[in-house]
C-alpha cells in the first residue's frame, strides 16, 4: 500500500510559528490588569504547622489576595489516581514542595514581598529520607494510614523458586537508580481569567490532559465542571510531569477571588522542588538460565521512593514490573513491588514511566549472561524473544505485532555492529588514554493505559466554508508532532490535501475528550477515532452530493477529496461544493470518531498488563577516558518497532530526543535530596546535556504494521528513552571491563570501579 | 515604583519605553514590549531560551538589566523574518523537522544566527558550540544541528 501523507516526512504543521515566535505557549499570555501569584512552599520537609497568619501580607500595599485551606472550598486534594496532595496544606506539611498560602499581587516584587510577610511556625518531625526507613516497623506515619502507597504481586507463572533451582546459571544483581527531572524548559506556568458575565473561569496553562485538569479544578472548588474551560495546549515540553495538577487549582482559586486576570509561573526552583520526579527506585532481579541459553526463571523485587503524596505511582510500579523481564519468553516467573511514601522529591509520571529504573538492570544482566556463555548478546535475546502470539513472562498473550526479533536482526546486521571489533581498534589507536565498547539493549515498551483504565477517544471533524476541515482534539501538542501526524491520517483517509487540515487542541471547550497524551498512546486513538469518524463522514458526504447531482446514493462514490459518479467520473462534486449545499441547506458537516484502545485478556488489576508494545533495540558506542572516568556516547543507532511511522521525521525526532535524555539520565542527571533538601536546584547542579554531548544517531524504523492500529501504527514516543541505558553501560564494561549498579555513571564513579579492578 | 525610560533600537526600529530598573531585559520585552518569542526557562542565564542580540552578540536577556541597552541594538526572534519571508535558518528549522515544542527554539536560531553573522561555513563542531549554551529538551539536538547546516549551506548558494 502507497501511501501520500503517512510514512512520510511531513514538516511539522505548527513549526512556521514557533520558528517565527509566533505561538503563544501559556506562560506567553499577559492580558491587562494581570495580576502576579507566588505560592508559599514548606521551609520544613516534614512538620505541623503550629500556626499560619497571613494577615501582614494581607495589609500589604498591593496585595489583592492571601488565601490558604481556608479558602479551598471542596475537596483540599489533587491527584491523578489518589488525590491526597494537598492544594494547600492545612496543619501538616510532607515535602519541601508543599503548598500552604497563595498571593496575588499587582506586580511580582509586591507578591515575593508579601510571601515573606507570611508567619509560619512548624513543629518539626522526623524526616523519612528512604523507602526502607519508611518501611521499618518502627517509622512514623507520613499518612494515617500508613507508609505503604502501593504494593503489586503479578501472579506468579510457573514455580520461580523450583525455575532457579533447576537452571544451570543464575544471575543474582540490584540496582539502584536517582530521581529525574523532567527539565522541560517551559516550567509550569499559566493564567487563570474568571469571566463574571458567564462565570466561567478559563485556565491556560501547560497540560498533558485538559481534560482530566478540568475534573481536577471541579473537584476542588465544588464547581460544575463545565464553569470550568482549561485550555492546555501547546507546552513547552512535558515529558509526562505536566499529566499532574501544578498551577491550575491556584489560578482558578486566585482568579475567581480576585475576579482579576492572574499569572502563575514556576521559577526553575520551584518546578525542580515542588514537580514530580522519576522515581528512585531500587531493583533486584534473579535470573536463570541453560547453559544453550535458554531462559528458565526470572524473579524481580522492586522498591520505589513514592515521595510525600500519590500522583500515579502505582500504576508506574506496576509498568516498572510488567517491562522488568523484556520482550522474552521466561516459564517461570515472579515480580513483586512496593512504593513507600517519604519526605523527598515526589514520584511521578515520567516519560518511559518505571522501565528505564529495571530495564537498566536487567539488560546489563543479560549481557552478562552471554559473556558467561560466550554468546553473541544479540544471539541470546534472539533465541529468547518473543513473537505474537506468544505467552509473555509475565502470563498474558501477545496479541498484537511483536517485532522484538526484526529490530535484533536489523541491530546484527549494521556495520556499527559487525564491524564492532575494528571500530574499537580504530579509535584505541588514535587515542591512548580511552577505551571504547559497543553495548546493544532490548526493550518492550507498553502502549496505552492498560486493563481496566479508561482509554478512549472522541475527534470531532468538520468541513466548512469552501471546504476547509477543521479536526478538533482535546490532545495536548507538548512537542512530539501529534498534531502533525493527525493531520497527515486525516487527509490520508479523507483524500484531501493536508494544508486545507486545521487543528484546534487542547481546549476543553473547543475540543472533545481525547484522553491523556500520555503512554504513547495519542498515534493509536486519535488515529483510530479519525479513521472512524472519515468513516461516519463519508456517506454523509454522499448523500448530500446525491441531493445535489440528482444522482442516487448508491450510484456515488467517494475519492481523491470529491464525490463522484461511478458511470462518469467527471461529473463530481469537491469537498468545497458539498459543504456549500450543506451550509444553503442549514446542515452540518460534522461528525465525531470514537476509538477504544484494546485490552490484554488478563487483568492483574491498576492497568496491567497492556495488550500493545513498541519493541526497540538499542546499540551504543561509547569512549571512557580510563584517566578522569568520563564517558562520551560516540554513536547510537535506534531500532524501533511501532508498527507503522506516520512521520519519519517524527520517529527519528522522538528517537533522537530520547537518546539524549536517556544519555543524560545514565551519565549525568540527579536531583539530590538528602534529609528532605534538594542539593540540585538549578541548571548548574542539575547537569543537562547539551549539543557538545550528543552522540552521531541513527535510526533505523522496523515496521509491523499492527492490524488493529492507525494504518498498523502503535506509538513511539517512550521506548527510545529506555534500552539505551543499559546499552551505554554494556558499552561501558565491553570497554573498561566494569559493571555499574547505580545511576548516574559519574566520572567518580567510573573512576571508584576502575580502581576497585 | 521608580521607572526609568531607555531608547534602543529593537529590530530595527527606535523605541522608547519605561520599566523599573531592576528589570531584565527579558521581561522588558514580554512584559512591556509585548515581544514573547524569547522566553524564560530559569532567569539566571543557565538555559539560553532568553537569548537574543546585544549589537549583534548572542546574550542571555534575563541576565541583561533595562539600563545596559541604553542606545543599543537588540534583536529578537520577532526581528528575523522580512515579512513572511523566512529567514534562511527559520526555514531550514522547518524543513529538517527541528522543532518539537519549540520553546527553547527562539534561543537556539538567535544563537545560530550570531555563528552564520560570523562564519558562513562552520563545522560540526563550531556548530555544536554556538548553541552550547541553548538547552533542548526534546530534539537530542540532531536535527538542530543538520538545520544549522543546511542554512548555511543554503545561505552561501544564496552569496554565489
Ligand atoms: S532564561 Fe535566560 S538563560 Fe535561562
Ligand atoms: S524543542 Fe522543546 S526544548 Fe527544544
Amino acid at each position: 500500500m502507497k501511501y501520500k501523507y503517512v510514512e512520510k516526512r511531513i514538516p511539522r504543521i505548527d513549526a512556521r510559528d514557533k520558528v517565527t515566535g509566533k505561538t503563544l505557549y501559556s506562560t506567553d499570555r499577559y492580558p491587562e490588569g494581570m495580576l502576579r501569584a507566588r505560592v508559599l512552599r514548606s521551609a520544613l520537609p516534614h512538620a505541623k504547622i503550629i500556626k499560619l497568619d497571613v494577615s501582614k501580607a494581607r495589609e500589604l500595599a498591593g496585595v489583592e489576595a492571601v488565601l490558604t485551606h481556608e479558602d479551598v472550598p471542596g475537596h483540599n486534594g489533587f491527584g491523578i489516581v489518589t488525590p491526597n496532595w494537598p492544594v494547600l496544606c492545612v496543619d501538616r506539611v510532607k515535602y519541601r514542595g508543599d503548598a500552604i498560602a497563595l498571593v496575588a499581587a499587582v506586580d511580582e516584587e509586591t507578591a515575593e514581598e508579601a510571601l515573606s510577610l507570611i508567619e509560619v511556625e512548624y513543629e518539626p518531625l522526623p524526616i523519612i529520607d528512604s523507602p526502607e526507613e519508611s518501611l521499618s516497623p518502627d517509622a512514623p506515619l507520613i499518612h494515617e494510614d500508613g507508609n505503604i502507597l502501593h504494593t503489586m504481586d503479578i501472579p506468579p507463572k510457573g514455580d520461580v523458586e523450583k525455575g532457579l533451582a533447576e537452571s544451570e546459571i543464575v544471575l543474582e544483581q540490584t540496582y539502584k537508580t536517582q530521581f529525574m527531572e523532567h527539565a522541560y524548559i517551559e516550567t509550569e506556568g499559566g493564567v487563570g481569567v474568571y469571566n463574571e458575565d458567564d462565570g466561567v473561569v478559563t485556565i491556560w496553562c501547560g497540560s498533558q490532559y485538559a481534560f482530566r485538569d478540568q475534573l481536577q479544578i471541579a473537584r476542588s472548588l465544588d464547581w460544575e465542571p463545565e464553569k470550568i474551560r482549561v485550555i492546555g495546549s501547546p507546552t513547552g515540553g512535558a515529558f509526562g510531569g505536566k499529566d499532574e495538577i501544578s498551577v491550575q487549582i491556584h489560578l482558578a482559586m486566585l482568579a475567581i477571588y480576585t475576579k482579576k486576570p492572574v499569572r502563575l509561573h514556576w521559577s526553575r526552583e520551584e518546578s525542580i522542588v515542588a514537580g514530580p520526579k522519576r522515581h528512585a527506585m531500587t531493583a533486584s532481579f534473579r535470573i536463570g538460565a541453560g547453559h544453550d541459553g535458554v531462559f528458565r526463571a526470572i524473579d524481580v523485587k522492586v522498591v520505589a521512593n513514592g515521595g510525600a503524596y500519590d500522583t500515579i505511582s502505582g500504576p508506574v510500579l506496576n509498568l516498572a514490573l510488567e517491562s522488568s523481564p523484556g520482550p522474552y519468553k521466561y516459564a517461570d516467573s515472579r515480580f513483586k513491588g512496593i512504593t513507600a511514601y517519604t519526605n523527598n522529591a515526589m514520584g511521578g509520571e515520567f516519560r518511559g514511566f518505571g522501565a528505564p529504573q529495571v530495564v537498566f538492570g536487567v539488560e546489563q544482566e543479560l549481557d552478562k549472561l552471554a559473556r558467561k556463555l560466550q554468546m553473541d548478546p544479540i544471539e541470546l535475546r534472539l533465541l529468547n524473544a518473543v513473537e505474537e502470539g506468544d505467552i509473555s513472562a509475565i502470563g498474558h498473550r501477545l496479541n498484537t505485532s511483536a517485532g522484538i526479533k526484526e529490530t535484533l536482526v536489523a541491530a546484527a546486521a549494521t556495520s556499527l555492529w559487525k564491524d564492532r571489533d575494528e571500530i574499537k581498534h580504530k579509535l584505541s589507536g588514535e587515542n591512548r588514554y580511552r577505551e571504547y565498547g559497543i553495548g546493544v539493549a532490548s526493550e518492550w515498551h507498553a502502549v496505552g493505559m492498560g486493563v481496566g483504565i479508561p482509554d478512549f477517544s472522541n475527534i470531532i471533524i468538520e468541513i466548512g466554508e469552501g471546504g476547509a476541515i477543521t479536526l478538533r482534539t482535546g490532545a495536548i501538542e507538548m512537542g512530539q508532532g501529534n498534531l502533525t501526524a493527525y493531520a497527515q491520517m486525516l487527509a490520508e483517509v479523507l483524500e484531501c490535501d493536508i494544508s486545507a487540515i486545521d487543528v484546534i487542541h487542547g481546549d476543553t471547550t473547543a475540543c472533545p475528550d481525547s484522553g491523556s497524551v500520555t503512554a504513547s498512546r495519542s498515534i493509536l486513538v486519535n488515529g483510530n477515532a479519525i479513521i472512524d469518524g472519515v468513516s461516519i463522514l463519508k456517506p454523509i458526504l454522499i448523500k448530500i452530493a446525491s441531493e445535489k447531482l440528482g444522482i442516487p446514493e448508491d450510484e456515488l462514490e467517494y475519492g481523491d477529496g470529491r464525490v463522484f459518479s461511478r458511470n462518469d467520473s467527471g461529473i463530481a462534486l469537491t469537498l468545497a461544493d458539498i459543504a456549500d449545499q450543506a451550509i444553503s441547506s442549514s446542515r452540518s458537516l460534522k461528525v465525531t470518531g470514537h476509538a477504544v484502545i484494546a485490552i490484554s485478556d488478563k487483568d492483574f488489576g491498576d492497568g496491567l498488563p497492556h495488550n500493545y508494545y513498541t519493541y526497540i533495540t538499542q546499540i551504543a558506542l561509547v569512549g571512557v577516558d580510563t584517566g578522569t572516568g568520563e564517558v562520551e556516547v560516540i554513536k547510537v543507532i535506534s531500532i524501533p518497532e511501532m508498527g507503522r511511522a506516520i512521520n519519519i521525521d517524527g520517529v527519528e525526532g522522538q528517537c533522537e530526543g530520547s537518546v539524549v535524555m536517556g544519555q543524560g539520565y545514565t551519565l549525568y542527571e540527579n536531583i539530590i535530596v538528602e534529609k528532605g533538601e534538594f542539593k540540585t536546584t538549578s541548571f548548574s547542579t542539575y547537569i543537562l546535556p547539551t549539543a557538545l554531548d550528543v552522540p552521531e544517531h541513527e535510526t533505523i524504523i522496523v515496521e509491523k504494521p499492527e492490524k488493529t492500529g492507525p494504518f498498523g501504527a502503535k506509538g513511539v514516543g517512550e521506548a527510545p528513552t529506555v534500552p539505551i541505558i543499559p546499552a551505554i553501560a554494556n558499552a561501558i564494561y565491553d570497554a573498561v571491563g566494569i559493571r555499574l549498579e547505580k545511576l548516574p555513571i559519574t566520572p567518580e564513579y567510573v573512576m571508584e570501579k576502575l580502581r576497585e579492578g | 515604583m521608580n521607572e526609568i525610560t531607555v531608547k534602543f533600537t529593537l529590530n530595527g526600529e527606535e523605541v522608547s519605553i519605561s520599566a523599573p530598573p531592576y528589570f531584565t531585559l527579558l521581561r522588558l520585552l514580554r512584559e512591556r514590549l509585548g515581544l514573547t518569542g524569547a522566553k524564560p526557562g530559569c532567569e539566571r542565564g543557565e538555559c539560553g531560551a532568553c537569548t537574543v542580540l546585544l549589537d549583534g552578540e548572542p546574550v542571555t536577556s534575563c541576565l541583561v538589566l533595562v539600563p545596559q541597552v541604553e542606545g543599543r541594538r537588540v534583536d529578537t526572534i520577532e526581528g528575523l523574518s522580512d515579512g513572511d519571508h523566512l529567514h534562511p535558518l527559520q526555514q531550514a528549522f522547518i524543513d529538517e523537522s527541528a522543532v518539537q515544542c519549540g520553546y527553547c527554539i527562539p534561543g537556539m536560531i538567535i544563537s545560530a544566527k550570531s555563528l552564520l553573522d560570523n562564519n558562513d561555513s562552520p563545522t560540526r563542531d563550531e556548530i555544536k558550540r554556538a548553541i552550547s549554551g541553548n538547552i533542548c529538551r526534546c530534539t537530542g539536538y540532531v536535527k538542530i544541528i543538520r538545520a544549522v547546516e543546511v542554512a548555511a549551506e543554503r545561505m552561501r548558494e544564496d552569496e554565489i
